[in-house]
Order: structure tokens, then sequence, then C-alpha cells
């Protein structure tokens, strides 16, 4: 994704982000699966990425997805109590937490990088909140800023 | 001349890229000037060493595309015929873009980026009237007045200059410079002056006769760890060293886009990762074996492959190191050394 | 604030009693090494030092330039610390607050046995930000420092400065609530000079109330314009207690998560991970700033780490050896307001 091309995208009302979607094995990828399944529409802007937990979701993915351009991420684990390994999603929303505060600190916009919750039974929560990501990423536009640019 | 930089610049400021020190976030470094009232005249010495302009901290060697799988085309650097000029350098820093061309055109393999560069650049230095306390260019054969390595020398007789030149890129390059006037015999006798003044108010002086020799045999003698105690392993010493060489190479491919780059960073011996091997051993683990590493470069092989010492005298790892490890209590160490022994042998 | 008197009889009188407890545990063998600090051969500087014998004890001096936190040489073990037969030596340690929280939290860590350490403690008034007197300096070259009254005096060849003391100490040191080692109760005896009791820490972070006010693109413009002068000498990593990695993240090559490149997004992207990676282990002692060869200040984000750590999780490294760093915990009840819910 250049910044040339991404400037052009830009300028077209019609411009979708892409976003990076890490979904644990257990929940949310199932989620995911129940949204399609039940033919819920959402925004076509995520590429999802299959972890076996939101607690394997190191702050390096995060950050190396901005810097190789994708518009935001997002990271979707089982709710509190119901992680399959269960308690790594505790321990990701620690790292998230601070992960978020700091980019925030640092100047990136905190509002590329949403974390969620969403059980396999949630097809439409699932919908709804990458609905929202898309909306918020979308309003930030494209992410030239974090990018690393040759 | 010295109200005339300025004019200096506009003069040659299109023809060529003038680089000149100038303050940057409170430090001063080298910089290709745009305004020419940034220049900084006066100063001591540059944070950064002019190496960086000829080596710089990250450098692309080549981009290429690819059709997804194989490389399709090489794209080389274009902009290695641009003429350069280094306006300002210190006598010591002139000095080691001779130790660098060393390196890099050393036995069969010759750095064309590096070398195409440094014939394409014009050195104009100025003389050292106020040395540092750190300083100890004359110590390593060198000094603070040294116009052997530049094309054009400048001393600053505080409103003035006296320009010389020295190789015949600086001749030629005078010649083009209407406006100099010749130079009046008091301001070349105030110049000689100011020359001597300042090789005697060199503080440091160190002994490196036959260092080489002395380091040679004491390579796994107890000093090392005695020196390296404090040494944490960082790299200041010798990315802000004006002789240091050591790169590495990195390619970088952007699958999306189909195509990539191979790019050269700085390296120094004393991080880990420089000498750990793939198997996972590594010759040089702690930072016993570093920090000898570095000193012996400096002081034994660099005489044993080009017959020079690897050091200008700067004294920029003295002044930066952030532990103060300092160079002259390492060399008086090691000049010890010989002492202790021959007390030994005589008792 | 405490009103300090005479910075340099002040810091004398330290000095000597540092030097008398450091002579008597050396005597009664009760420590095999001291490390401590002694004179810089370069002004504004100061040196790590490790004395094995009684006479070498006039060595270690006390002054506000002994940037350096100790606790660095014990994790890892420096060779010079460990005896082949022996094991690890037992070590005295010139403590300031800051080197004895570092100390705790690396016990905290399982990265030390306190049983083989004894803090020798200080109370530090501020460190010097030097950094910054040097920026302010300029091109003239410093050759004397000394402290008069409540002032820095910078002297060199044609020029005399003087500083403020209390301005021109480090920003954490001006905040800095720990002055001279915590005493831990279940390990009192490990620490001797001057120690003091705390148990939590109020702060209120008001000096960072201007930096978060701003918005997200003048924030970032400030962190770029920091960082951009990086070389990547990584004398930040290498200063800090707490960055012992035996293979930083930086440096892994299996797989390259980020280059070594002096790219501005790899050079924030470094400084980020590196701060992430300190929450709630930072113990704010402000040597990554004081080592920068090209004088970043990291202090900002240092304090910005606290302040996370504190008002999420109500922790402060290196003062509590019972509870539990907030990263290597979790709670079920964690606050959650940064996560999307449907709206």
């Amino acid at each position: 994704m250049t910044t040339q091309t991404k400037q052009e995208e830009s300028l077209n009302d019609e411009w979708e982000p892409k976003i990076l979607a890490f979904l644990c094995n257990w929940c949310s990828y199932a989620g995911a699966d129940l949204a399609g399944v039940s033919r819920i529409q959402y925004p076509p802007t995520i590429r999802v990425v299959r972890v076996p937990c939101s607690g394997r979701v190191s702050p390096y993915f995060i950050i190396k997805s901005l810097m190789d351009g994708w518009d935001g991420v997002v990271v979707s684990g089982c709710h509190p109590g119901d992680c399959h390994y269960l308690t790594g999603n505790l321990v990701a929303r620690r790292r998230f937490a601070i992960l978020k505060e700091l980019l925030e600190f640092f100047g990136i916009e905190p509002g590329r990088v949403n974390f969620m919750w969403a059980s396999a039974a949630e097809g439409e929560r699932f919908a709804n909140l990458i609905k929202k990501a898309t909306k918020i990423v979308k309003k930030l536009g494209p992410n030239k800023k974090f990018e690393k640019k040759w | 001349m010295k109200n005339e930089i300025g004019k200096l610049y506009i003069e040659l400021g299109e023809e060529f890229n003038f680089y000149a020190p100038i303050k940057e976030k409170g430090n001063l470094i080298f910089k290709r000037v745009l305004n020419p009232d940034d220049i900084v005249l006066d100063y001591l010495n540059s944070k950064v060493p002019p190496k960086e302009i000829l080596f710089p901290k990250m450098e692309v060697l080549f981009e290429y595309k690819t059709d997804g799988k194989d490389v399709t085309e090489i794209i080389e650097r274009t902009d290695l015929d641009e003429k350069n000029i280094i306006f300002g350098i210190r006598p010591c820093d002139a000095h080691s873009f001779v130790l660098l061309e060393d390196f890099f055109a050393f036995g069969d393999y010759q750095d064309e980026i590096f070398l195409k560069k440094r014939a394409n650049t014009i050195v104009i230095g100025i003389g050292c009237n106020t040395p540092k306390s750190t300083c100890f260019c004359t110590s390593v054969e060198g000094h603070p007045f040294m116009k052997d390595d530049m094309d054009i020398f400048l001393v600053d007789l505080s409103e003035k200059y006296l320009v010389e030149g020295v190789s015949e890129k600086g001749k030629e390059l005078m010649k083009r410079l209407k406006w100099l006037t010749d130079a009046k015999k008091q301001d070349i006798q105030k110049a000689e002056e100011l020359s001597k003044q300042a090789e005697e108010s060199f503080e440091t002086k160190l002994d490196l006769k036959d260092i080489d020799k002395k380091l040679d045999p004491n390579f796994e003698h107890p000093i090392w760890a005695e020196i390296s105690d404090i040494c944490i392993g960082c790299g200041t010493c010798s990315f802000l060293c004006p002789t240091c060489t050591c790169f590495d190479v990195i390619d970088e491919n952007d699958q999306y886009n189909n195509k990539g780059r191979r790019i050269r960073i700085w390296d120094t011996c004393q991080f880990c990762l420089y000498t750990l091997h793939t198997s996972g051993h590594n010759p040089r683990d702690s930072c016993i074996e570093r920090c000898r590493n570095r000193i012996l470069h400096k002081f034994c092989y660099y005489p044993e492959n080009y017959n020079t010492l690897g050091c200008v005298g700067c004294g920029r790892c003295i002044q930066l190191c952030p532990v103060n490890n300092d160079l002259r209590a390492i060399i008086e160490k090691v000049n010890n050394i010989k002492k202790e022994k021959e007390e030994k042998i005589s008792a | 604030m405490v009103i300090i008197m005479g910075i340099e009889t002040e810091n004398s009188e330290i000095e000597n009693s540092m030097r008398e407890t450091a002579r008597s545990l050396l005597k009664e063998k009760k420590v095999d090494v001291i490390i401590g600090y002694t004179n810089g051969t370069v002004p504004l500087s100061s040196a790590p030092i490790m004395i094995t014998k009684e006479e070498e004890v006039e060595k270690l001096i006390w002054n506000n330039l002994c940037y350096v936190n100790l606790a660095k040489y014990l994790v890892p073990r420096i060779p010079q610390l460990i005896d082949p037969e022996k094991g690890d030596l037992k070590v005295g340690i010139v403590s300031k607050g800051c080197v004895g929280r570092a100390l705790i939290h690396l016990s905290v860590e399982n990265q030390i046995n306190l049983e083989n350490i004894k803090m020798i403690g200080i109370p530090c008034n501020g460190i010097i930000n030097r950094k910054r007197i040097e920026k302010e300096v300029g091109e003239k070259e410093i050759l004397e420092v000394f402290a008069f009254g409540n002032d820095i005096v910078v002297k060199g060849k044609d020029f005399e400065q003087e500083f403020s003391f209390e301005e021109y100490i480090n920003e954490l040191c001006k905040v800095c609530k720990v002055k001279s080692p915590p005493v831990l109760e279940e390990l009192a005896e490990i620490c001797i000079g001057e120690c003091q009791e705390i148990s939590s820490i109020g702060d209120n972070f008001e000096d960072l109330v201007e930096f978060e006010s701003k918005t997200t693109e003048e924030k970032w413009d400030y962190i770029k314009d920091t960082l951009e002068t990086c070389t990547r000498c990584y004398a930040c990593r290498e200063a800090c207690p707490m960055c012992y990695c035996n293979l930083c993240f930086v440096d892994q090559n299996k797989p390259i998560w980020f280059e070594k490149t002096t790219e501005i997004s790899e050079i924030i992207a470094f400084h980020l991970v590196r701060a992430m990676h300190l929450a709630g282990r930072c113990v704010a002692c402000g040597a990554c700033s004081s080592v920068c060869p090209m004088g970043i200040d990291l202090n900002l984000i240092t304090r910005k780490l606290e302040k996370i750590v504190k008002e999420r999780f109500n922790f402060t490294s290196g003062i509590d050896s019972k509870k539990m760093p907030p990263m290597m915990d979790f709670s079920m009840d964690d606050a959650e307001e940064f996560m999307l819910e449907e709206d």
C-alpha cells in the first residue's frame, strides 16, 4: 500500500479502510463465522488472522501492522471468564490497556487499535462492533503517519 | 572572509551539496545547508562525526522490483555523481576520511558507493584553535593544524580566514572564488603562532609508541576484565567514532508492492549480536571480549593491516561514554602491563 | 519541597559516612565487592567503580552527578561478580532511592537474591540534568563543575555560568518520592545507612497535564521531533536496570519483528515497545536520559508509565516485595472502559 495510492483513495468518498483483525479461535472466530452463516451484513473491511487466544496477541503484532500500513487493527477475544485457557484474555486485557494509552501518548490515534469481546454465539454483536470499528477508523482516514515510508 | 561564508554558499550551493556544521536540537552536527544563516562557525567539534555524510547511519544500496517471485529489475543509486562540499571539518575528522578510505578500498573489495562519494567530495577544513581537554590528535600522528587530508585549509584569524589550497581539487575551486584577497605576511605569521599555541595547549598526551606490540601478546591478559567491568555494552563509542566502519546489511521486502531494497546500517562490535553465529555460538560472548576488540582494532589490527593507527584522537568516545570508561585510562593501563612484567623480571 | 542548604556540605557528610560503612563491610567480610561511584574524568560525569580492598574505599564518592543505576551490573551478573568456586559474590551496593527500588523490583522478578546484597543507603536530593546543562552551555567546553550554595557553577576557559540546582535536576528527581532506598520488613538487615519506610506513594502527576492536553497531532510531532536524532546505540537500553533480556526484541531475527534502521517509524516503534516492556517495572531513575549521547529526553515517557500503572493498577514498582507487578498478574475486575462496546 503505497502512500500515493492511499492519498488517491482518501480523496475518494468511497474509501474503505483496511483493518487487520486478530480473532481468537474459540469465540470471536466462531462469532465471525456465525455472522457470516447468519448473513448479517457488515463492512468488508477486515482481514482475519486466527490466533489461539487473545492472549497470544503481542503488542508487536499491532505495532508492526500499523507500520506495514494497515489503517486499523482489531483484536477480539472471549468475554472475561469465558477464556478457553481460563485467563488468557485477562492477561491480554492489561496489555491492551497499557498499549492503548501509550499509543495515544505517542500521538498515534488510539482509535486505530480496537479491542473487543465477542463470543461464539454473538454473531450480531460481532457484526455491530466491526461496523463501529470501521466507522472509527474511517473517520481517522488512511494511516499515513506511522506507516514505514520508502 | 568570515562574513562571506554565506557568499560561498550562494556561489557553490547550487552546484554542490553543501554540508556544514549546524545546530540541531542542541547537538552540533554536519548537515546539508539549506539556509546559510544556520551555519555555526564558532564550535569545538561536532557530536556526530562527519563520516555520517559519506557513510550514513542508514543508506540504501539499491532497490529492486520483483514479479512476486523473482527479482526483475535492480535500480541502482543515481545520486552518487552529485558533488559535495564539506565545510568546516576539523583536521582529526578529515584524517578519519583517509582511514575510512583505507577500509572501504581494502584488498579486492572496492566499495563503489563510498569511494564514488568520496571522490566527489571537496573537504574544506578549519584548523583547531582551541583543542578540547579530551583531544589527543598530537598523540596519534595528527596535529590541530594538519592540512594534508583536506582540499582547502582555513585558519580562523578571528575576523577573517586564511585560505590555503592544498590539493589540486582545492586549488581549482579557489581559482573560481574571485573575491578572495591575497594573504598578508602578518596573517601567515599569525596563523603559525596560532598553530603553535594550539599544539602547546594539549592536555592529553598518550604514549602510543609500539602500542600494537604491547597489545598483541596480552590478548588473554586479566587486565581486559578490569577495563571492561563498568562497560554497559552500548554502541555510543563506536557509533560516534569517526573511524568506525562496521555495518550490517539488511534486505527489506515489500510484498504488497512487489519491491524491495537493500540497505546498510551502522553496526558495532560492542553488540552481542555482532559476532553471534547461526549455531548459537558467540566468540565474543561478554563485554570483556567486546571491549578488548574495540581497543585492539584501533591500536593493533589497524597498524597491522593499514600501517597506521585507527584512531584520530578526536576524544568523542571519552566525552560521550555513558559510564565514563575513559580511553586514556585504558591506554595507560595497557602501557603499565609491560612495566609490571619488566619489574617482575628484574626482581 | 525540602529546601537543601548547601549541597556540597551535605554531600560530603553523606560521602564520609558511606565510606565508613563500606570500609566496615569489607573489613568484617560481610561483602566481597562494593559497587559505587567514583569521580569521572570529564566534567559533568561520574564513573561506576568496583572495590574489593579496604584501602580503595577513598575512591568512592557521592555527588549529584551519580546518574548511573548501579543495579544494572547485577542482572545479568557481570563475570567480575561471580567467583568460579564460591558462585555469586556478596555485593555491597551504593544505593540512592532508585537503585534500591531497582534491586527490590529485580528480586520480585526473581533475578537477584537480596540476601547476597547489602544496600548502602544514601539520601539523594536529585541528579543534575547534565544533558540540559550541556545543551544550554552550547559550543563552549565545560572544564569544571562544582556546587556552590544551592547553585551549580559551570566553568570553562573564558566563561562561568550558574544554574539553579532546583531547576536543573532531572525532571524525574523533581517529583521523586523515594529519595533513599525503601526498607523491606522481611529483609530489613540488607539495608544499612540511610533508608526509609514506604508503604505507598501518593502522586498527582500534574507535570503530565500539559503534554496530555495536547492534540494527537501535536503529541506525534513532539515525539517525532524528540526521537528523530536517535542513533540507536541502545545506551538507554543498556543503562536500564530493567532491560536485562538475553535477547532484546529489536535483536530478534527469527523472525525479524523490527528492523534496526534509523527510519523514524522504526525508532518510534523501538521506544514504544521498550516503554511497553517497562510498564510497571520502570523505577524512574532517569538513567536512560542521562546516558543518551544525543541528549534525548525520555523522562516524559517514564512518567507516563508511572501514571498508567499507578492509576490503573495502584502499583508503584520497587517499594514492595510482596505485591505482584501488574504485568505479571491479572484480575477479573480490571477496568475495561477502553474496550469497544455496542452503542
